[in-house]
């Protein structure tokens, strides 16, 4: 005897209800309530919430939540293949990249490498300390055995932060440009900024296998692509209106405008973007460790698995010092591109 | 009062009305009918921004358009080059007429034709005071080496020698502005529009500025539109000058004319407050020569009436002969001079 019996007998659905009802248990909860049918359940409730669940017991024509659940995978997997189909040969490319970059960064002789870094320090920052302090922390990396796992998470940040600049800015741009697309754009990015960042592996997961590197590539384009686009279409909108009006009473066409005028202008909105970009894709590559990232995020995920207190909270400490290198060098080259337009501000 | 009808304009506005709001064209209607700014905002939501405007501008003149802000100028003047378009008229360039052109052209014309001189001068704050200068002729493709040349020698030309390499932002407000009139003139166009150029900075740098122009001008002879909010700025540099409030046109002419003869108790407002002494020029309120006068000295034409008091050191009893290039043009009598300072008030209005 179901609570929501009455409500159906009312509205004369019981027919309906009884239409292809069995006795045949569906489930253990099935099983053990049509043994104990005569014993009174104690934790029944006197009014329970109609949940789908609540209503079947009273009529079998109603599906139950678990069917549901069944429904959105079973619609999942049909559209599996087409979507695959589709996505595999676009994503492939980005598989080629991070294993690549992988295999560049790991059979690199550690002594070109950290060479190469450090002049790449300078070079975005020239700054003589922020130099030191890379060279300073991958030394204190390398001391503890982790240089190796350090430079797997390196590469994956370098080849993630690569693409979103490359898509992120084009696409801010279009925003700036075509207000049409910037009001379907922002939600979509809202939508990237507030999901939890698990949620992002799981239809992911469903569609490439954990083996293939784009997996958490593609995971973690899609977390850290969001500030270079927003700061881009940001920067490109605050550019000032009179400079603008120059531009145009002087005769630009709409390219000269972007490339002479709009883009140097948002530069240091742009790099701050980029900055951002960059410690998303870290704090990413973290949790892309789920589904097979290499790196100094293993290295906590077996910290927390295995218990093993030491392991995880070297790797940790190692994060915290990429982030700080990354961190530094790319907030020095924005101060630099601030400073050069800044100055020039009116 | 108007042009003489034998020289042909350089630019030319013809009927020009310009309303701001998502369906300007069937406010055009209302408007024809005679409808104001305040009914056409409370009724339709639409805003009047210029109604009816004929100005012709001659070549080689400066042109002055002036009101106080809300008035239109600023809108009236991007309708030259087209930033802003206009809802209905004609608006001529050597008479052709401009709103024909299509965007390709419109760039041309823009690039080649017109320049424009901005209030808060617009420079690019990444680009060095030559880069700036030479932007004009990098945007027609002119090859590096010519244009910052060209840029260069009007960058001296505007008194800034040995600052090519700076930042704008290294620049006080005056020089930034001598870089735009630099990057104005480096375009080599005949026709110079500037936009309230001068008053961002302060009296004294204006006044510089001010005869800078002048100077330029009279070796350059372009055709520039100046807009300003300020009479005393109007007058100095007005060959035509053409007052607009509300949108509207409501005076336009020599500037002298206006002043003695205002059209509008609004004007006579405005010119209340000018030296009347400093700016009116002898020619403008000097009689016709009577025969038997016995004169007290000969003056120029081009005299302004204050160098006439000092002249007389006060005695106005005198008579002067008005000489221009040596022949004489007419008499100038010291009661006149006096009256003529009296700024006409038209207080039965």
């Amino acid at each position: 005897m179901a609570f929501y019996d009455g409500l159906f007998n009312a509205l004369g659905l019981r027919e309906w209800c009884d239409r292809d009802a069995s006795d045949a248990p569906m489930s253990m909860a099935d099983l053990l309530k049509q043994n104990n049918a005569n014993s009174v359940d104690p934790n029944a409730e006197v009014f329970p919430f109609p949940s789908l669940d609540n209503l079947n017991d009273a009529c079998s024509s109603i599906g139950q939540s678990r069917d549901v659940t069944a429904a959105i995978e079973t619609g999942f997997l049909a559209a599996k293949p087409a979507l695959k189909a589709v996505l595999d040969p676009i994503t492939q490319p980005l598989s080629w990249m991070l294993d690549g970059a992988l295999w560049l960064f790991e059979t690199t002789p550690w002594w070109l490498m950290i060479s190469a870094l450090l002049i790449l320090a300078y070079y975005a920052s020239r700054s003589v300390g922020v130099t030191i302090f890379v060279a300073l922390s991958l030394f204190v990396l390398g001391l503890v055995d982790h240089y190796d796992v350090a430079m797997q998470t390196l590469s994956i940040i370098f080849v993630c932060t690569s693409i979103s600049v490359m898509l992120g800015v084009p696409i801010g741009i279009l925003m700036s440009k075509f207000d049409r697309f910037q009001r379907f754009t922002v939600p979509v990015l809202d939508l990237l900024q507030t999901l939890p960042t698990f949620v992002y592996l799981i239809p992911l997961i469903f569609l490439f296998s954990v083996t293939e590197s784009k997996l958490y590539g593609i995971a973690i384009i899609l977390y850290a692509i969001v500030p270079v686009i927003r700061l881009t279409d940001l920067g490109i909108r605050l550019v000032d209106k009179d400079v603008i009006e120059a531009a145009n009473a002087f005769g630009m066409n709409a390219k000269q405008r972007l490339l002479k005028v709009e883009l140097p202008l948002a530069l240091p909105n742009i790099m701050a973007g980029v900055n951002q970009t960059i410690m998303m894709s870290l704090a990413m590559v973290v949790i892309a460790s789920l589904v097979s990232a290499p790196g100094l995020g293993r290295n906590v995920l077996v910290g927390i698995r295995q218990l093993e207190l030491g392991v995880g909270i070297v790797g940790g400490i190692g994060i915290v010092l990429l982030a700080v290198i990354l961190d530094r060098t790319s907030k020095a080259a924005l101060s630099r591109v601030d400073k050069a337009s800044h100055a020039n501000g009116h | 009062m108007v042009n003489d009808m034998s020289k042909t304009p350089k630019v030319s506005l013809r009927g020009l009305y310009k309303i701001f709001g998502p369906d300007d064209q069937a406010m055009m209607e209302h408007v024809r009918a005679g409808m104001g700014k305040p009914e056409l905002l409370d009724e339709h939501r639409h805003v009047l921004g210029l109604q009816d405007i004929n100005v012709d501008m001659q070549a080689g003149e400066i042109t002055v358009v002036m009101g106080l802000s809300g008035s239109g100028k600023s809108t009236l003047i991007r309708h030259l080059n087209r930033l802003i378009e206009p809802t209905a008229g004609e608006i001529l360039i050597d008479g052709e007429d401009v709103m024909q052109l299509n965007q390709t052209d419109l760039r041309r014309m823009r690039q080649e034709k017109m320049s424009m001189v901005f209030q808060k001068f617009a420079l690019l704050p990444h680009r060095t005071v030559l880069q700036n200068a030479a932007m004009a002729l990098e945007v027609q493709d002119v090859p590096k080496a010519k244009r910052e040349a060209e840029a260069t020698k009007w960058l001296v030309r505007v008194g800034l020698d040995g600052y090519e390499n700076r930042y704008p932002s290294e620049l006080s407000g005056g020089m930034q502005q001598r870089v735009g009139i630099a990057r104005a003139l480096t375009s080599n166009s005949d026709i110079m529009l500037m936009d309230e150029a001068f008053s961002a900075l302060d009296p004294l740098i204006r006044t510089d500025m001010q005869n800078l122009l002048l100077e330029l001008q009279l070796e350059l002879k372009k055709t520039i539109v100046f807009i300003t909010h300020d009479l005393d700025e109007a007058l100095k540099l007005a060959d035509h000058l053409v007052i607009l409030k509300d949108g509207a046109v409501i005076q336009q002419g020599e500037p002298q004319g206006i002043l003695l003869n205002p059209a509008d108790p609004y004007i006579e407002d405005f010119v209340s407050d000018i030296n009347r002494a400093r700016v009116l020029r002898v020619r403008s309120v000097m009689s016709p020569l009577v025969d038997g006068t016995i004169y007290a000295g000969d003056v120029e034409a081009h005299d302004n009436l204050e160098s006439l008091i000092a002249l007389s050191e006060g005695d106005t009893r005198l008579i002067y002969r008005v000489l221009k290039n040596d022949v004489p043009i007419g008499q100038m009598d010291m009661k006149v001079l006096v009256k003529a300072l009296v700024p006409r008030i038209s207080s039965a209005a």
